[in-house]
């Protein structure tokens, strides 16, 4: 189990350095999908399903698909890929940069962190996701009205920007 | 904009900075920075202009970073030390990140580099809003993090006192000279916020009704470059001889209320036996003094009985209130013998 998790926490790293290295926002986007996808997983070994599930529904199946059309928008006829060699000098940076870290980071207890263990899982009787979930309902409800306000403020904002046909440097299609 | 989402816009700003004022949780607190940076975009780009779309670029971007590093700080600390209390003393990993994030925030240097340009690009009320109201969150979370890393602290804040003053001294354009102000004022909370908060809190209440009465006055002479104020004495005179008073005490010079700040800091300072800290930052206060004195002379000293610099303009009567400039002039030039009086009212 812990190779299992080793492996998919390396299969992130490598993700994010994909999505930061990206030539062209659809090969970012892609990377995204793979980090979002191995993070549920690794969400999922820790007994967090329902939030894993959210994630996946609400993050790459809404705001991701949306990115990905508007990139589309601005879609270029010959984006960059990865067989550039100008994108290899990025992530090789960032390679270099995840080795530093870890570097720095091994040794002491921090290497505790590298491959974490299910904790609490035998111990719990409400799954610590979803009850929080439900806490966020019960006894939370100010901040449950406060995140609802922000999500509403949020499409406002969007909306105020974007107004207007095609003026300054926003432009609606 | 429609009166509507202006006012929304508005008080989500005051329910974000509200917030985290209120808050005793780093998810709280996380949440209520995140409202008031969504909250003022569309004020930063209301009028489309493309430098203001990039000035709003800008500020987003920096801001989104600081607030991811916020939450990944804090969320280190809830792995490391098992709780999300405010009130509880961070480990110093996740803290030296947080100082770092909230100076990103504030515009403290070395990560001032976003202040000039993005307030350049916005209207000078829009200016105003991000010189004030956004500095007031992100400090009271420095505040509420002290003691942290002495030698980061000191460091940031002798640094942006060094880069408020020299940035400025090259500038013409009013908006990036007030946004080096800012980064020094920033400086100086800074350096005495680990010894002392009380004396933070003083130097950001005397520095916002300051910077207030600049914007204003900018504002009502319509000018964003030095230059178009020399014709200020046409369009307000009465402006023009209080400008210079607002502008020395912005530099810190006695008798007026901008020395206060000063003063007691200097004095904490060498309380706490670091004279040489305390003599680099009142060294680069003078930095900051001569570019004020620049505005003023432009301003001012440049009038009559000198050659004329500018014919008169129309001078119609203003719709606009003038109460709020009046009070926060008369704050900013006038408050040094209340000195004992605000220390006594600051005590928390």
């Amino acid at each position: 189990m812990a190779y299992i998790m080793l492996t998919l926490l390396i299969g992130m790293v490598l993700g994010v350095i994909s999505v930061a290295s990206n030539p062209s926002p659809y090969f970012a986007a892609l990377g995204l999908v793979l980090v979002a996808g191995v993070g549920c997983v690794v969400l999922m070994g820790h007994g967090g399903s329902f939030l894993s599930l959210v994630l996946f529904l609400i993050y790459l199946g809404g705001m991701l698909v949306v990115f990905a059309y508007c990139a589309a928008l601005a879609a270029e006829p010959y984006p960059e890929a990865w067989g550039e060699w100008s994108v290899l000098g990025s992530v090789l940076g960032y390679l270099l940069l995840v080795v530093g870290a870890g570097s720095w980071f091994w040794g002491g207890w921090y290497e505790g962190m590298w491959v974490p263990v299910d904790e609490l899982i035998e111990f719990s009787v409400v799954a610590a996701d979803s009850g929080g979930v439900a806490l966020m309902y019960s006894l939370g409800g100010g901040l449950l009205v406060v995140s609802a306000w922000v999500l509403l403020l949020t499409l406002l904002v969007v909306l105020e920007l974007t107004r207007g046909l095609a003026r300054g440097a926003l432009r609606a299609v | 904009m429609n009166p509507f989402i202006l006012s929304i816009l508005l008080l989500s700003l005051g329910l974000g900075t509200t917030l985290t004022f209120a808050s005793s949780h780093w998810l709280l607190a996380w949440m209520g920075l995140e409202i008031s940076t969504l909250a003022i975009i569309p004020l930063m780009s209301q009028h489309h202009h493309p430098r203001a779309v990039e000035a709003t670029t800008k500020y987003f971007i920096t801001q989104a970073a600081a607030a991811a590093l916020i939450l990944f700080a804090s969320t280190t600390n809830a792995w490391i030390t098992g709780q999300w209390d405010i009130n509880f003393d961070l480990h110093f990993f996740p803290a030296s990140m947080l100082t770092m994030a909230l100076a990103l925030k504030m515009g403290l240097a070395p990560v001032h580099f976003w202040l000039p340009e993005v307030l350049q690009g916005l209207d000078l009320t829009t200016g105003l809003i991000l010189s004030t109201w956004q500095k007031l969150a992100p400090f009271i979370l420095m505040c509420q993090i002290m003691p942290v890393n002495s030698s980061l602290i000191t460091f940031l804040g002798v640094t942006s006192t060094l880069v408020g003053g020299w940035g400025g001294l090259n500038q013409t354009q009013l908006r990036k000279i007030l946004a080096y102000s800012s980064i020094a004022h920033l400086g100086w909370m800074i350096l005495v916020m680990q010894f002392n908060q009380q004396l933070a809190l003083l130097a950001l209440i005397i520095y916002i009704p300051m910077t207030f009465s600049t914007f204003m006055i900018f504002k009502t002479n319509s000018s964003t470059t030095v230059n178009t104020l020399a014709a200020s004495w046409a369009k307000t005179p009465a402006l023009t001889a209080i400008t210079p008073m607002i502008l020395l005490s912005l530099g810190g010079l006695p008798p007026l209320s901008g020395f206060m700040p000063k003063w007691m800091i200097l004095q904490e300072l060498t309380k706490q036996d670091i004279p040489l800290t305390a003599s680099i930052a009142a060294l680069s206060a003078l930095l900051s003094l001569y570019f004020y004195l620049r505005v003023s002379y432009a301003m001012t000293l440049t009038i009559s009985p000198n050659n004329l610099n500018a014919t008169t303009p129309w001078r119609l009567q203003t719709t606009a209130s003038t109460l709020p400039l009046a009070i926060s002039a008369t704050i900013s030039a006038m408050l040094l013998p209340l000195a004992p009086a605000t220390l006594a009212l600051l005590s928390l």
